[in-house]
């Protein structure tokens, strides 16, 4: 057993310290322990750091894990996102139902954090697997995380039924592929692959699998109801992190396993972007609820992601890697203030709780007004750096007309951006709307440092060329 | 016949068989419904009171734990048998197995899952 085969995993090493760190913390602590979350937050800020200087590089375990520069910088940035999520639970972890439990959550986002190191990292199918299993399960329990609550109950449990169904099909795809080509690394497989029928099959289900996590559009029916009962941060975890680590998969899956027969799958993701992003604008316009708002905002986003994986060349890879990092802060930018009204509220999460948010919270709405301009991709925000380099990838390859397409969808969607605007600032203010609010300091800190995000990101050139040079697979 | 058409001959013979059954039954039998038929049994009497009994949790709690530690014996089996010819990396890899399990173990025995209250 060649144990030096570990020294590839610092990150997942590093993860699982940090788990067992706060597990035994939990069991040999007391029953109120109010170091808790500042121990869990401060480890885990720790840890996101240290994570920039491991860089791993080969392949371990017979080439079952991949490292390379561009894992861990796609692991780094999981980790970003994910400690800003943690940053915004503190006000919800505080609250009565669950007080005794919310240790638990620390522990199941790790694990599922975990799942997504291994799904990055795949270089083996049965690997993609286990890693998206991994993800999938813990996060069910914690979209049921409000267990008293009927909406996050019946959210965790249509999360978890359609999770497993996608995961069979996927599987289901993945052993199509074994029968077609009679193996399940990355690598041979590429060398074997054909257009047989076989195959294709096998990429259609291998593709409906991983598009439920990412939510395109026939898989995505889930996403308004999950993200409207799940907790708030839970939401903002799903809808940045899950949806970064199943980007980040598929475009590795796609790259080096199906990069030969590209004009087999660039078909398939032609479709299902332009009826993804369609779709997510068309229902986003009628939305009530804020949450199911960005379920929808956050349907279409992903299919601009997929836009950035049609392009097959390395410039795709940077668009939607560098997508992702802008789609984390301007979407936990919005959850920030999403989860900070809601906590005031009791709960409330209609769009009309924020009318006349520029009176009673002028920083909150402006940290709202500037996420929504990133995600509608207004100049000179990182939203519109981010948009630029996917639509610049996806022409490159030849794709115009489905830039124009997504171009189109990109004013119609500023439509219903424009409109949470509208409630903020022009709406007055009425018995439904919120005071002003205090937040505590944790989700200062995650607020500044997303506020600082959609401003710099976009406009430091150095990090879209820093990206470009991981890039070269 | 390919094997593809006889898994086919399979299928469809399987379910023709069973909606046989079920329509077969449905047709044939005689039929007297009676309202009072479909009431709860409370010993020949009316009932009193809601008819749902309590589900107590802790049978569910059991049972899952019980198909945790049960996967665990069983997967722990192959390597029982091979354990002579893996010697000491053998023993290593088995023991972070049984040390993830033994985390959950002890998880659920702090938080109070192996009370029966």
């Amino acid at each position: 057993m060649n144990f030096s085969n570990f020294l590839f995993m610092q990150h997942e090493i590093g993860l699982v310290a940090v788990f067992l760190i706060l597990f035994f913390a939990d069991i040999l602590g007391s029953n109120d322990k109010k170091w808790f979350y500042p121990l869990a937050s401060i480890l885990f800020a720790a840890f996101t750091v240290a994570g920039f200087f491991f860089n791993p590089q080969g392949e371990a375990f017979g080439g079952m894990f991949v490292a390379s520069p561009l894992t861990s910088f796609m692991k780094n940035l999981l980790n970003i996102a994910t400690f800003l999520v943690f940053l915004q639970t503190y006000r919800w972890l505080e609250q009565k139902e669950i007080k005794e439990r919310r240790f638990e959550y620390f522990l199941i986002s790790l694990i599922t954090l975990l799942g997504m190191y291994l799904m990055i990292s795949a270089g083996n199918f049965m690997m993609l697997y286990i890693g998206m299993e991994t993800a999938s399960l813990p996060l069910a329990t914690l979209v049921a995380f409000n267990k008293h609550q009927r909406k996050s109950a019946e959210a965790g449990v249509k999360f978890i039924m359609i999770s497993a169904l996608a995961s069979a099909v996927m599987l289901f795809g993945v052993s199509y592929l074994y029968g077609a080509t009679g193996t399940f690394y990355f690598s041979d497989m590429a060398a074997n692959i054909s257009t047989s029928p076989m195959v294709l099959l096998g990429l259609v289900f291998f593709f409906g699998g991983l598009g439920f996590k990412l939510s395109l559009v026939p898989f995505h029916l889930w996403t308004a109801d999950v993200y409207e009962g799940a907790p708030t941060s839970i939401t903002a975890y799903l809808s940045v992190v899950s949806k970064g680590a199943a980007a980040f998969a598929l475009l590795f899956a796609l790259f080096k396993v199906f990069g030969n027969i590209e004009g087999v799958w660039q078909g398939i993701v032609w479709g299902l972007s332009v009826i993804t992003i369609t779709l997510g604008n068309l229902f986003a316009l009628r939305q009530t609820d804020i949450k199911r708002f960005f379920a929808f905002s956050s349907i279409s986003q992903a299919g601009y992601i997929v836009l950035g994986i049609i392009a097959n060349n390395s410039m795709g890879i940077t668009a939607t890697v560098f997508y992702v990092l802008v789609y984390v802060f301007s979407n936990l930018a919005s959850f920030a203030v999403i989860s900070a009204v809601e906590n005031k509220n009791g709960g409330d999460t209609s769009i009309a709780a924020f009318n006349g948010l520029s009176k009673s919270n002028p920083k909150l709405a402006l940290l709202m007004m500037l996420s929504v301009f990133s995600l509608g991709g207004i100049p000179f925000f990182a939203g519109f750096f981010s948009k630029f380099f996917i639509f610049m990838a996806a022409a490159s390859a030849g794709f115009y007309l489905l830039v124009f397409i997504a171009l189109l969808n990109t004013v119609i969607s500023l439509f219903y951006y424009l409109m949470i605007v509208k409630a903020m600032y022009i709406n007055k203010a009425d018995e439904t709307s919120v005071t002003p609010i205090k937040s505590d300091n944790y989700s200062r800190i995650s607020m500044v440092i997303c506020f600082v995000g959609i401003l710099v990101v976009g406009v430091i050139s150095g990090i879209y060329t820093y990206i470009n040079g991981l890039a070269m697979l | 016949m390919t094997n593809s058409a006889l898994f086919l001959v399979v299928l469809v013979t399987a379910v023709f068989m069973v909606v046989a059954a079920m329509a077969l039954a449905m047709w044939l039998s005689p039929k007297s419904y009676n309202a009072l038929k479909g009431e709860p049994y409370e010993c020949g009497i009316e009932t009193r009171g809601p008819s749902w009994g309590q589900f107590r949790v802790g049978y569910y709690l059991i049972a899952i734990l019980f198909l945790i530690f049960d996967v665990e014996a069983v997967l722990l089996f192959p390597w029982a048998t091979i354990y002579s010819s893996i010697g000491l990396d053998g023993l290593i890899l088995a023991s972070f197995f049984i040390f993830v399990l033994l985390l959950g173990l002890i998880y659920a025995w702090k938080k109070g899952a192996l009370e029966w209250k």
